[in-house]
């Protein structure tokens, strides 16, 4: 089976666990506890027919987001093939950090295939709030075609868009790895095509 | 420091115990003075500890222990009785609910416990009655803290009604069920747990009695001085309704509080202050209640949108903190460690368990770089290398063959620690809460507090290997890779320790069993190979620095030689653990007794 690293990164009480346990578990408590180093899990999906009905497997780095556990990070995001770059809709203050931990990953990480999601969570909260106290999305979503992230705005509450960020992120995982599964899907002996991978999806943007 | 070794303590122990009459007496002046300045302060100021509910707010937790064991201890002296499960049931609960009415009538949780306070002993029993009490003495507040009361009071009620038995939460207010453990499997493993601290508080009561200490209250102060058979009590486990004593007793609490009488009041008053500002306050905010959500006592009630006075002190705790130690701050983790203390002692003394905690227990884990944190797993390394050479293979070997290609450097793992420490990097920070169940974090606690930090490693140690046990057979020829190796350890390393329900399966079979190769760990040489890891590490960082200034301009070539040069450097220099018994340090030592006695002869 084809397994991936996933890490999450961002500001603390973004709503990072709450995103994972939502795509994992399929459940939401309204108050999660603070993530500790981190935690690791892993879930399986199945792609669409389009993507040949592949399935994935997300190995799940779920990271504390307290400044101070910045120093641990690296080893996180090492090898990884794909981050959630989490802010909260909600706290304006989010996504400045959010935007240093893409500035961290670009700087950090020479692996130009790594897949970055930029993903405002709390949704469901921001209807309840004056526009002022929330987080600009155009800011955001600017932010995201400039640095060729993925973007997209998620509640974990309700489950809203969070199985949608995994699906886009394991389509491009599957466009960019075409190559070497269909290889090792061929009969030993047979002679293996020399495709090209397939353009640039994994840089595009979904805004 | 505090590194009670053990060997020494069992040499010297008839001598600590005749000096303990004197030692004894002083620590009552001690508590006389706690007392009666901590009076003072409060007369001075009534408002200046505005939650004198410091004690209120957490007894909600200990009686319900209380009750639990109250009843069961009316059968000490015949154990069979313990079968009538039915008949002890319904006895618990009438009980409890008169307790309960009692409870109501007297205005206060800390008279449920000194209802029936024995007059032996009374000048001591009296100091800390006042000690007890202080908070509670009726004020110009009592009025708001009354109905703050009827909240946790009704949480007694429900506790007690249905006993521990029959609720959904076990005795410290934690759901019984959770990710890993359904509440049938708890149930079992309690049915018998419960009837073994029955045992074990027996035990501990003759050994008070014996030692000449009293019980008054069922809240002993005073614990005998340390023995071989003290800590052997420990390590199986310090009655329940004790732990917050004892723990404050055996860390030293009094001799650190003694000189900072008021302090914490003066933090409050900062803190309360309108103006105060601290760039932790809004972390610590964030993550009050997201600190044992699970646990009744950090709930809000159903019918009020306020905190729960567990929730208040930890936010006072936090925040008072962070700026008594602004090298440490508010670091995540902090929130459990205080949270926990908080179910077993009141607001200072958790206050002060934390100061002691993040300094002799975990010093620099905490910190604003966490360097203590990486210094821990440096250490954690070497003693799986030592101790777990089969997990050691598991960890690292495969890994530099891939990465690197061949071992230059034997040390290396020391700075560039291995993916494994990502999951024990928690185990250090929050001192294992959340690792195993909560049962067991507090039997590591007792020994914690008791022995030192090393018990933190032996324990992680006995973790790695039941959960390397537990894992599929390495795949070393198999096709499969390095990195889902990896997930797998992580995968059990992560799930297998919190599905350990019974403490004693790891504490007394994994950690303490006679002839045990972790045996030979002791304080000692925890902190001798601490400074070694720290003067490793300094070394490299230093190295690194003058490497990189060096070559900043030069070649690749240059940078492949500084890398030679920094790895042959470092692999000339090992640690070398104590042996233990089988080592060449005891052989050496029979020989020098056969000459000796051969020179007798």
């Amino acid at each position: 089976m084809l397994q991936f690293k996933l890490v999450l990164l961002g500001d603390s009480s973004v709503g990072k666990s709450s995103i994972v346990h939502r795509f994992v578990k399929d459940s939401f408590d309204e108050y999660r506890e603070s993530t500790i180093g981190a935690a690791f899990l892993s879930q399986t999906i199945k792609l669409s027919e389009q993507y040949d009905e592949q399935v994935l497997k997300f190995e799940i780095w779920d990271t504390a987001g307290q400044e101070r556990y910045k120093s641990l990070a690296p080893m996180y995001y090492r090898n990884a093939n794909a981050a959630l770059v989490v802010y909260d809709v909600t706290e304006p203050g989010s996504l400045p950090k959010a935007k240093l931990w893409v500035d961290e990953l670009k700087e950090k990480v020479s692996d130009d295939k790594l897949i970055i999601c930029l993903v405002g969570n709390k949704l469901d909260l921001a209807a309840e709030k004056e526009s002022s106290s929330l987080v600009d999305e155009s800011e955001a979503r600017e932010f995201a075609k400039d640095n060729n992230l993925l973007f997209h705005q998620v509640s974990a509450k309700t489950g809203e868009n969070v199985i949608k960020v995994f699906e886009e992120i394991g389509e491009i995982l599957y466009l960019q790895n075409k190559d070497k599964i269909q290889e090792s899907k061929k009969p030993a002996g047979s002679n293996v095509s020399l495709q090209r991978p397939s353009t640039n999806d994994s840089q595009s943007c979904c805004v | 420091m505090f590194s009670p070794s053990a060997p020494d303590l069992s040499q010297n122990s008839g001598e600590l115990n005749a000096s303990e009459p004197s030692f004894a007496s002083d620590e009552g002046t001690l508590r006389k003075n706690v007392v009666r300045n901590n009076g003072q302060s409060h007369h001075a100021s009534p408002s200046k500890r505005p939650k004198s509910t410091i004690l209120r707010e957490n007894s909600g937790g200990l009686s319900f222990i209380n009750l639990y064991y109250d009843s069961a201890d009316k059968d000490d002296d015949d154990e069979a009785q313990l079968q009538h499960e039915s008949e002890m049931n319904s006895y618990k609960v009438d009980q409890s609910n008169s307790d309960v009415e009692q409870l109501l009538q007297e205005g206060g949780p800390m008279r449920l416990s000194a209802r029936d306070g024995s007059n032996s002993n009374l000048d001591d029993s009296g100091s800390s009655d006042a000690l007890n009490t202080a908070g509670l003495l009726p004020t110009p507040e009592s009025e708001s803290r009354s109905s703050q009361f009827l909240g946790s009071a009704s949480l007694i009620e429900d506790a007690a009604s249905n006993s521990v038995k029959n609720s959904h939460l076990d005795r410290y207010g934690f759901m019984k069920q959770n990710q890993y453990i359904s509440e049938k499997q708890f149930n079992e493993w309690w049915t018998n747990y419960s009837k073994y601290c029955i045992r074990r508080k027996r035990k501990w009561k003759d050994l008070l009695l014996k030692s000449g200490l009293p019980v008054d209250n069922d809240s002993p102060t005073r614990f005998p001085s340390k023995s071989e058979k003290l800590k052997r009590y420990v390590r199986k486990g310090i009655p329940a309704e004790w732990r917050g004593n004892a723990w404050w007793y055996f860390a030293r609490g009094d001799e650190l509080l003694s000189k900072n009488i008021g302090v914490y009041d003066k933090l409050l008053t900062k803190i309360n202050n309108p103006s105060f500002a601290s760039k932790d306050t809004e972390i610590i905010e964030r993550d009050l209640h997201r600190t044992f959500p699970d646990n009744v006592h950090f709930q809000k009630s159903k019918d009020s949108d306020e905190d729960p006075l567990t929730i208040k002190s930890l936010r006072r705790i936090l925040k008072a903190f962070a700026i008594y130690n602004s090298k440490i701050g508010y670091c995540q983790s902090m929130n459990f460690l205080v949270g926990l203390l908080l179910l077993f002692m009141d607001e200072e003394r958790a206050f002060w368990m934390l100061v002691i905690i993040t300094s002799r227990y975990l010093p620099g884990v905490h910190s604003i770089n966490l360097e203590g944190v990486n210094i821990n797993q440096g250490v954690l390394l070497l003693c799986i290398k030592e101790y777990l050479p089969d997990f050691w293979q598991r960890i690292y070997s495969n890994k530099t063959h891939r990465d690197s290609g061949k071992i230059n450097n034997k040390n290396e793992f020391l700075y560039k620690l291995p993916p494994v420490t990502l999951c024990t990097a928690s185990w250090f920070m929050s001192c294992f809460i959340g690792v195993v169940p909560v049962e067991t974090t507090l039997r590591i606690w007792d020994c914690l507090f008791y022995e030192g930090s090393h018990i933190l490693f032996k324990m992680s140690l006995a973790i790695l290997e039941l959960s390397g046990n537990n894992l599929p057979k390495a795949h070393h020829m198999s096709n499969k890779n390095a990195d889902d190796e990896d997930m797998e350890l992580f995968q059990a390393i992560q799930t297998f320790p919190k599905q350990l329900i019974n403490p004693n399966d790891i504490i007394d079979k994994a950690i303490f069993k006679r002839r045990l190769k972790f045996n030979a760990l002791n304080q000692d040489e925890i902190e001798r190979c601490k400074k070694y890891v720290i003067s490793q590490r300094a070394k490299y960082k230093n190295f690194q620095e003058v490497m990189k200034n060096d070559t900043a301009n030069s070649s690749k070539r240059d940078s492949v030689l500084a890398q030679d040069l920094i790895n042959e450097t470092f692999s000339n220099e090992g640690y070398g653990f104590k042996k233990g018994l089988n080592g060449v340090n005891w052989n050496n030592n029979i020989k020098e007794r056969v000459r000796r006695l051969s020179r007798k002869r």
